[in-house]
């Protein structure tokens, strides 16, 4: 019996690295990636996602496109400096051959969960736009979706885009609010546990290695990401693994050590998209989500090459 | 013929104004949105069927958004009655609810028709910024779009400082405010003290005697009631008809300036406050036009000749 999942992704050097991961996956059936602005512009992960479902004859998944810019606030910045202009370290990848599905990507949500009630498991690893989106539109799909497990966040780690908030949630705060807020099973896989998973440089070499073409693509766009890597955290080569980590999590949930707990998401400030842990229970009116709080970082990697090296 | 699309929370108001839509002669309304506001939207669906269905029209009614983007529905039974009609209780309308989702709707009608569909928002705006967060081309493809919400001049019924449409969902308002569509907010301020109805008004409608005039007078009988005991204002208020009044004939609105406006978000205390810059302190480019004074006999004029 496989597991059916709808992926909301920008990528993105990790997208690619997570979407891969899941196309390789026989657990899985992937019924549609949607894509959002984030890493770089909307146009780029669109072309992006339909390059990777091409790469290796997955290309009867659908690919639609989403939000271009935050729901409320005006788009602030990409990750453009960390995964190139064109989201794939600047390779200029040659255009993909397929075309994105008619509907907006939070319509494409609506539809999938409506014709699949209770068996969708959603994986946003971006800014969570599209979902919010979808919520809003259909709030019916907040008791039908299986659950969602979300890259983003952190509950102890302090942040990546700001002191305070991880990238996917400070992109677009209210709609992370909108998500956390839904009332459907949440988990998140955050940066307590994504950086706390390093693949090394020796890892990534051998994995790069293998010689097929989703090993070959990822050699191939690395290097940007590597090098951020280095420059804002000196780690000479390796890298964090944050959204293949989100993947790993619905493979194997054992890797992951997890508490549930109030997290409130920040919307407003100098503090917007912090997700912080009520451990406690003092905010009594925060959602309950079930937090990674840390991870079987080996086994992780054993799982990650074991899929990515076939 | 002009075409329009209504977006609306149909309650008592909403209902005049989309009636007056409906029986202009030169305009065809091609659609009719419904958002949670004043009312539920299930309920503010039928309520927008009932006016349909009074002026014997078909005009497709879409169910959109059931609450705001990021705040809890408040409604406003409190001023329009149980039923969102005064308590008229009418019945249920015949005409089916279209099965369309309201924001899909309006994004396949206004693509169909670039420049052609003028938008007129009679409630909270969480429709419209939904459709524009799906389709952001919307707001080159919508020539005008008329907004009953704000103050300019900062007289809020929700609060001292807040319009009830704009103060149920702030951060919607916040967003189309900024979207580059073209706007006229049309503020409440406008739609009280001499730009009531008045008893004789009341009288000089209820003696027009068509269903129309009566229809009017009958679904308001709890919105007047309450705004003269809760605001302290006599008379019938009706900001809707008066936002349509302006859609429908531009000379109704006599003096309109466009500025930078936005709209707070962040602030207990003034939640929803349309902030205008009318001297242009913060040096922003303005985005959105303010209408500053209306022809007052001219509004009543155009509602009085569609109630014939």
């Amino acid at each position: 019996m496989t597991r059916k999942i709808l992926v909301d992704t920008d990528p993105g050097i990790d997208d690619t690295m997570a979407i891969l991961f899941a196309l390789r996956s026989p657990e899985f059936e992937i019924t549609g990636l949607t894509t959002v602005f984030g890493n770089t512009d909307v146009v780029f992960t669109a072309q992006n996602a339909l390059r990777l479902v091409e790469l290796e004859g997955h290309d009867h998944i659908p690919v639609a496109q989403g939000a271009g810019r935050p729901l409320i606030l005006p788009l602030r910045s990409l990750g453009k400096l960390v995964h190139g202009q064109d989201g794939m370290g600047n390779t200029n990848p040659p255009p993909p051959k397929g075309r994105l599905a008619s509907q907006h990507a939070a319509q494409f949500i609506v539809e999938t969960v409506l014709a699949n009630p209770g068996e969708i498991t959603l994986v946003p690893v971006g800014p969570l736009t599209n979902l919010a989106l979808a919520l809003r539109l259909d709030a019916r799909i907040a008791g039908l979706v299986k659950e969602v497990v979300l890259m983003g966040g952190s509950a102890f780690r302090g942040g990546n885009a700001s002191p305070v908030a991880e990238a996917n949630i400070y992109n677009d705060p209210h709609a992370a609010w909108i998500v956390f807020n839904a009332g459907w099973p949440l988990t998140m896989v955050g940066l307590d546990v994504t950086m706390g998973c390093i693949m090394t440089v020796e890892y990534l070499n051998k994995l790069c290695q293998s010689g097929n073409p989703a090993t070959d693509l990822i050699g191939q766009i690395l290097p940007a990401y590597q090098e951020f890597h280095d420059q804002v955290y000196g780690m000479g080569g390796a890298i964090h693994t944050h959204d293949p980590s989100a993947i790993a999590y619905l493979l194997d949930p054992d890797l992951f050590q997890t508490e549930r707990m109030p997290v409130y998401v920040e919307t407003e400030g100098k503090c917007a998209g912090q997700t912080v842990p009520d451990r406690r229970r003092q905010w009594i009116e925060a959602p309950v989500v079930n937090v990674c709080l840390k991870v079987n970082a080996p086994d992780l990697q054993k799982l990650y090459r074991e899929r990515l090296s076939r | 013929m002009r075409r329009f699309w209504i977006d609306t929370d149909t309650a008592s108001d909403d209902a005049v104004a989309i009636l007056m839509a409906l029986r202009w002669p030169d305009v065809h309304v091609e659609g009719i949105s419904v958002v949670s506001g004043n009312v539920p939207v299930e309920m503010g669906a039928r309520n927008a069927r009932t006016t349909v269905e009074l002026c014997g029209k078909d005009t497709p009614v879409y169910m959109g958004l059931a609450r705001p983007l990021l705040r809890e529905p408040i409604y406003a039974y409190f001023f329009h009655g149980p039923d969102g009609m005064g308590g008229m209780n009418y019945p249920e309308p015949k005409l089916p609810l279209a099965s369309e989702h309201a924001v899909e709707a309006l994004i396949g009608t206004v693509r169909a028709a670039p420049g052609e569909i003028t938008l007129v928002t009679l409630g909270p705006l969480s429709n419209i910024a939904a459709a524009l967060a799906v389709a952001p081309d919307l707001a080159e493809k919508i020539p005008m779009c008329f907004v009953m919400g704000g103050a300019a001049a900062c007289l809020g019924n929700m609060t001292p400082a807040a319009e009830y449409n704009i103060w149920v969902d702030p951060e919607a308002a916040r967003m189309v405010f900024h979207s580059g569509m073209p706007l006229l907010m049309v503020g409440w301020e406008h739609c009280r003290g001499a730009a009531n109805l008045d008893d004789q008004d009341v009288a000089k409608v209820r003696s027009i005697g068509t269903p129309y005039a009566h229809f009017a007078i009958d679904c308001n009988a709890s919105a007047i009631e309450t705004n003269r005991t809760w605001l302290g204002d006599p008379g019938l208020s009706l900001p809707d008809p008066v936002t349509m009044a302006i859609a429908l004939d531009e000379s109704v609105c006599t003096r309109r300036k466009k500025h930078y406006v936005d709209v707070e978000t962040q602030s207990e205390v003034t939640r929803g406050m349309t902030v205008v810059d009318e001297l242009g302190v913060w040096n922003k480019q303005p985005n959105i036009e303010v209408c500053w004074a209306i022809d007052i006999p001219s509004w009543k004029e155009s509602l009085y000749q569609t109630l014939h």
